[in-house]
């Protein structure tokens, strides 16, 4: 299949997720027939790098608590990395929440900033190994079984889950949740309804003061899925073209493209940190904004 | 990249994380890092505290070394004026025992000499009286002639 290899069919096949889902003949992974599968249909890679790395995550985090159980003893190496973190989010957590205590918050930061972190940085995996590996060992474990995959290139594997909008913006919809949680909790029913209802025209204006308020209300957790998702997405693409570079041209484009992928990788890891730390930091106002009592 | 199933999965799993790292994860790192920090100042604190106290040791080492010292110098002073007073007494003492041996040696030599010279002038009369006696024969007795030789005694 490598002599049909395209620069259409190589972008198409990096931005497509492995996906699985019910067709009327029952479920099937065949991305042929991700048309028949409607909205019931999960993108398997996106959800296993998900889960793969928050449970990492989770077990790194878990392995130092273990180590860290006696104050007395001086913290060393992963155990360092790990309070450093955690004070690195209590400290967001303090100057962006002030006085309001939930203890919730710090953890759901300290979750979504690793979480996201780790997401992104798959992103810095050279872009064909992960996909190639996974095609490869799909193709010897279940090339005979299943109709659908005919050779090692046949599986779609996007390996960065925030380059997926379902990731991002399912993130962001869990804290929209939480942000309706806590709005209802914290200043009551009636007061959420009051803020979304009688700003900025008071009560004479009901309807179109709902209709701005819930535009402002529903932007944030949109913006918040998307700008991770568009960041991530173009910062991939970009490693996609400049891949194309070693592959469909001369040598010397090839050079220029080796170097161009050292430099943008170095740029890249900037934005990875960046936007995971822009998406916690987000998170944190937004949940702090659902704790304020009067805020006109 | 349809939205689908995918969201609501991940909103789902990403609520399980957050529940993890909120009941099991966080609290027990950030209790030890609380207590650890605790101890730190309490550490910093007490050492403090020791400086402090090493300092104030310091003052009264120095206070009780300048004390010892002045009372060593005064103990100095002392014993010595003690043994020159003890020399200066010593010397007197052989001044005046050398003195009256001196004394008594010259009066001895004295009572030597006058006991000498009697016995002498016993002697010599004796003699010249033996002599006279058998020159003259027993005309002169000592008894007789006593005044004489009293006299000649005395002469000699």
């Amino acid at each position: 299949m490598a002599s049909e290899l395209t620069t259409e069919s190589y972008i198409s096949h990096h931005l497509t997720n492995l996906t699985c889902g019910k067709t009327p003949d029952g479920w099937t992974c065949d991305p042929y027939k991700v048309d028949q599968m409607g909205f019931w249909a999960f993108h398997v890679d996106s959800l296993f790098w998900s889960i793969g790395l928050g449970a990492l995550f989770v077990f790194v985090f878990r392995k130092a608590i273990s180590k860290n159980s006696d104050a007395s003893v001086a913290p060393s190496g992963l155990q360092n990395f790990v309070e450093m973190s955690i004070e690195f989010v209590e400290d967001n957590v303090q100057s962006l929440f002030g006085s309001v205590k939930n203890t919730l918050i710090a953890p759901l930061a300290l979750t979504v900033f690793v979480w996201i972190l780790l997401m992104n940085l798959m992103d810095l995996v050279p872009v064909d190994f992960l996909p190639v590996l996974a095609g490869h060992i799909a193709y010897a474990i279940a090339g005979d079984a299943v109709e659908w995959i005919k050779g090692p290139e046949s599986l779609y594997f996007k390996v960065v889950p925030t380059t997926d909008p379902n990731i991002t913006l399912g993130m962001a919809f869990g804290i929209f949740i939480l942000t309706i949680y806590y709005s209802i909790t914290v200043k009551g029913l009636k007061a959420f309804i009051a803020e979304l209802t009688l700003h900025p025209f008071g009560k004479y204006m009901i309807p179109i003061n709902f209709v701005l308020e819930m535009v402002n209300f529903i932007a944030k957790p949109i913006s918040l899925g998307l700008r991770l998702f568009g960041n991530l997405y173009a910062g991939e693409m970009i490693f996609i073209l400049i891949a194309l570079m070693l592959f469909f041209s001369s040598i010397p484009i090839g050079v220029l493209g080796f170097g161009l992928h050292l430099v943008w990788a170095l740029f890249h890891i900037l934005i990875v940190a960046l936007q995971a730390f822009i998406f916690m930091a987000l998170t944190i106002a937004y949940l702090a904004m659902a704790h304020e009592t009067e805020e006109h | 990249m349809n939205i689908n199933a995918t969201l609501i999965a991940q909103a789902v799993v990403m609520i399980v994380f957050v529940a993890i790292c909120w009941r099991y994860i966080y609290p027990p790192i950030l209790s030890v890092m609380k207590e650890r920090e605790k101890r730190i100042t309490d550490g910093l604190e007490a050492a403090k505290k020791a400086d402090d106290s090493l300092e104030e040791a310091k003052l009264a080492f120095d206070k009780e070394l300048n004390q010892a010292k002045a009372e060593a110098a005064e103990i100095l002073d002392k014993a010595n004026a003690r043994a020159s007073q003890i020399v200066t007494d010593a010397s007197s003492k052989a001044e005046a025992e050398a003195e009256k041996i001196l004394t008594s040696a010259s009066t001895t030599i004295e009572n030597e000499t006058n006991k000498a010279k009697e016995e002498l002038r016993q002697q010599m009369s004796d003699i010249i009286i033996d002599t006279t006696q058998k020159i003259l024969g027993d005309e002169i007795s000592k008894e007789k002639h006593e005044e004489i030789l009293k006299k000649a005694a005395e002469e000699l």
